[in-house]
């Protein structure tokens, strides 16, 4: 669900037409929608490097990790998973919303990792090092539309 | 309810990829009418109840339908009309804002043909109206805007028709 479906969720839910708040809300939205294309398309043409470069910045952080045991398998599993936010941040931006996260990425998501046996704390530090090297590939109003995401995701881990 | 960027986002999810170039170029319009939209949504929410008067004025009123008899009488009944009236005006900004007409099938069209005949709600006058209501809008709007409230005005008729 976008800004867009929340907002007009509200409304509906209060039987009325959008507020003047809620129509200035969606009309920043909209103006920055330009910027919000560019900074989808920057973080999907940057996920490998993003995910390789704060792989490395994470081991430096944190080598006794999952990924960094010299199981190329389950190394490329948790990259795998770590490219997966990066495509969750940018359905956000798009969305102008943490939803995306929340439902695909964020729900279930404790469940998941210590079931797999991957400390959340080191997941923490990966995301952390992942927002760092995604924002040098970012402008930085684009920067400032995605960091909000990769801040929610590094204080959900 | 879905809108047009949620659309995009839960097909490209299932398939685990980005946002496709076409789906891009197609938000970034949708980006760009977006002052259009809240706009017009503005203008709509503001006169709601003149655009009903004037609908009703131009579509309903001086018929039968407003008489003994009629599906417009007595009073309770006028109101719940323009009660009606309002909440297709509602749904249709509401959908023209997400650019999405699913909000209109899930909270409106539902059943409404159903529901209508079995309270004898007439669908032709409804229909009427709901016709009347996109030039009353249109000219309230202007053109641009009025085109895409078109757009989920006739979803109403087609989905009462």
């Amino acid at each position: 669900m976008s800004i867009v479906a929340k907002v007009i969720a509200q409304s509906d839910e209060a039987n009325r037409f959008l507020s003047s708040a809620e129509l200035t809300k969606l009309q920043s939205f909209f103006d920055n929608g330009i910027t919000r294309i560019s900074a989808a398309r920057k973080l999907e043409a940057n996920q490998q490097k993003i995910v390789d470069e704060g792989s490395k910045r994470f081991w430096a952080q944190c080598s006794d990790t999952p990924s960094n045991r010299g199981l190329p398998e389950k190394t490329a599993l948790c990259q795998r998973d770590q490219g997966w936010y990066i495509r969750l941040v940018s359905y956000c931006v798009l969305a102008g919303n943490s939803k995306p996260m929340e439902d695909i990425g964020l729900d279930g998501m404790r469940d998941m990792y210590v079931s797999l046996g991957v400390p959340l704390a080191n997941l923490k530090i990966a995301m952390r090092c992942l927002k760092e090297i995604a924002m040098g590939t970012l402008t930085s109003e684009e920067g400032t539309l995605a960091a909000p995401y990769f801040e929610q995701l590094i204080r959900a881990f | 309810m879905q809108d047009t960027i949620t659309a995009a986002i839960n097909p490209a999810d299932e398939k685990g990829s980005y946002l496709a170039s076409a789906e891009l170029e197609a938000l970034k319009q949708y980006f760009q009418s977006g002052s259009l939209r809240v706009k017009a949504a503005s203008q709509i929410g503001a006169s709601a109840s003149s655009i009903i008067s004037e609908t009703v004025a131009k579509s309903l009123l001086y018929g039968d339908i407003t008489c003994p008899g009629g599906n417009m009488y007595p009073t309770r009944r006028y109101a719940a009309c323009l009660r009606d009236l309002t909440y297709f005006l509602r749904y249709a900004t509401y959908a023209m804002l997400a650019a999405d007409a699913s909000i209109l099938d899930e909270r409106v069209l539902n059943g409404l043909r159903e529901t209508y005949t079995s309270l004898g709600v007439p669908i032709e006058a409804t229909l009427q109206a709901v016709k009347a209501m996109k030039e009353v809008v249109t000219q309230r709007v202007g053109a641009d805007a009025g085109q895409q409230m078109d757009v989920y005005l006739d979803h109403i008729i087609s989905g009462l028709s």
